[in-house]
């Protein structure tokens, strides 16, 4: 259970201080890439989790009945 | 008249009176607290008023709706209030008392005026948020913060009602292909049990709030008749100290409930709700989104902007390293003129130095030349004596030596007697080298002998 869970919130706040960070300029062209590789994975993590079935959620719910 | 009376006539002495005192038709306001229809069709109530306190009776009747009249009052009610007749409601009705000899007192009751109950249930409903306007709980619900992801729904509905399988159907089929986990906490939606079974949901819920984003009450649409039950000061509260959002959907087109006006969101219809939380979700997609093509664009923006720089640097590189090397060509034409002037300098003074060095070891060399020349000449002086002096000291040694070889020479030693033999040319020294028959040559002083091996004696050992 101490399996890090995503959290979407977070994610975001991530993806919306990468982008101020390249906007601003303060960014490192070297680091850049790598920055904007991550922010796109972070995307990539939140679009996944609107669409994916978590089953330990589902199966959390069950026991509720 | 007679001191006594019969029950009978008692009765109809009572039922006499009250005819004469109350002649007429009156419009009379009570509570309904029990309510029952027979097999006929006609309809017989408990009416009561009671004290300001809600709790204790101040005055009951029976009250009788005979079947004739009960079906124009009951449409003409519900369709005005969007209520039923149930016990709990005020009614304004229009009545004539009667007395039974063997039932007693009715009302009986020709008419309702369904518009009383309805202000009755408006004043009751501004009660209600009066109340919790007091408290300042009213908008707590609507204060929660709406989480991005509403995706986890925790739904108090019955699983019967055909609006609870609208949402289902309507949420899980949304075209954007977005998830929902959607968890059934069942309740009683109408009827004296709505208020206990609504809040038993909510409590269930909140004991795995952490499972949840938002709360759902969804309700079959159609009927608009309970609606009242949703004017529940108790359900109203508890939907305003719910840490989550909670949405309506309880279907009810033309008015709102009480619980519709402390939820954080309320729509018309179990659909709407399902249409809202789809579109947040949505929303959220969209600010990825556009987080996502923002991102592109300001990574492409930053890139240009350090290929033009590193065009212009191009630019000024050219002609600044051709000023450069210009410049450097320039210090290497007046190094290299520096350079043979001073080469030239440097190899005359060379020059000159080797020349002198070069008298120098020539002169040297002479010197060396006369000294040792000097001392071979007198060399030469010393050596005839110093020789013969040498030879002297050598000559009686070497005749020493020439006696001893004399003494060693073979023909001296033939001379003293001795032989040499040998076979086929070969000197032999041992008798094992003759066999019977060989010829053998032995050598004197003065000449040699051919002899003819007869036999052959070992040293102490026959052959």
């Amino acid at each position: 259970m101490t399996k890090k869970v995503f959290s979407f919130n977070e994610a975001v706040k991530e993806i919306e201080k990468i982008l101020q960070n390249i906007e601003s300029g303060r960014l490192d062209i070297d680091r850049l890439s790598d920055e904007v590789k991550r922010a796109t994975e972070l995307i990539r993590q939140c679009q996944k989790k609107l669409r994916t079935t978590e089953e330990e959620i589902n199966s959390i719910f069950k026991e509720l009945e | 008249m007679n001191d006594k009376l019969s029950l009978t006539e008692l009765q109809l002495f009572i039922r006499d009176s009250l005819y004469t005192s109350l002649p007429g038709l009156y419009w009379v306001t009570a509570e309904i607290s029990d309510i029952k229809e027979n097999f006929a069709g006609h309809c017989y109530l408990e009416l009561v008023e009671k004290h300001p306190d809600e709790i204790n009776v101040r005055a009951k009747a029976k009250g009788i709706i005979w079947s004739n009249r009960m079906r124009f009052i009951r449409p003409l009610f519900e369709s005005v209030t969007g209520d039923t007749l149930r016990p709990g409601i005020r009614i304004l009705m229009y009545i004539k008392v009667e007395y039974h000899e063997i039932y007693g007192l009715s009302l009986i009751i020709n008419d309702i005026d369904p518009a009383f109950t309805l202000g009755e249930m408006a004043m009751k409903k501004q009660q209600i948020i009066r109340k919790l306007e007091e408290e300042g709980i009213i908008n707590m619900n609507k204060e929660l913060e709406f989480p991005v992801l509403p995706q986890r729904i925790a739904v108090i509905s019955s699983s019967a009602a055909a609006g609870y399988t609208d949402f289902i159907k309507h949420l899980t089929a949304n075209k954007y292909g977005y998830c929902f986990y959607i968890a059934l906490f069942e309740a009683i939606m109408q009827g004296n049990e709505t208020e206990t079974s609504i809040i038993a949901a909510f409590d269930r819920i909140a004991g795995n709030i952490s499972l949840f984003d938002v709360v759902v009450i969804v309700r079959g649409g159609g009927s608009q008749s309970d609606l009242s039950w949703f004017d529940n000061y108790a359900i109203a509260y508890h939907i305003t100290q719910f840490p989550l959002p909670v949405i309506t959907g309880i279907g009810h087109e033309k008015d709102l409930s009480v619980s519709d006006l402390v939820a954080f969101r309320s729509e018309k219809t179990p659909t709407a709700v399902a249409d809202f939380l789809i579109s947040s979700v949505l929303n959220t997609d969209e600010h990825l989104m556009q987080l996502s093509s923002e991102l592109s664009n300001t990574a492409l923006e930053i890139i240009g902007e350090f290929r033009e720089r590193l065009i212009n640097s191009k630019l000024r590189l050219i002609p600044a390293a051709k000023i450069s090397v210009s410049s450097v060509k320039e210090n290497l034409g007046s190094m290299i003129i520096s350079l043979v002037s001073n080469g030239k300098d440097y190899l005359q003074k060379e020059r000159s130095q080797l020349v002198e060095k070069t008298s120098l070891v020539r002169s040297g060399v002479r010197a060396v030349i006369t000294l040792n020349r000097t001392r071979l000449k007198e060399s030469s002086k010393v050596l005839p004596s110093k020789t013969s002096v040498y030879l002297a000291q050598n000559e009686s040694v070497i005749n020493n030596f020439s006696t001893s070889l004399s003494l060693l020479n073979p023909f001296n030693v033939l001379k003293r007697g001795y032989t040499i033999t040998s076979l086929n040319g070969k000197i032999i020294i041992s008798s094992q080298n003759t066999e019977p028959g060989d010829i053998i040559d032995t050598q004197f002083a003065d000449g040699t002998v051919s002899s003819l091996v007869k036999a052959r004696t070992a040293q102490g050992k026959e052959s």
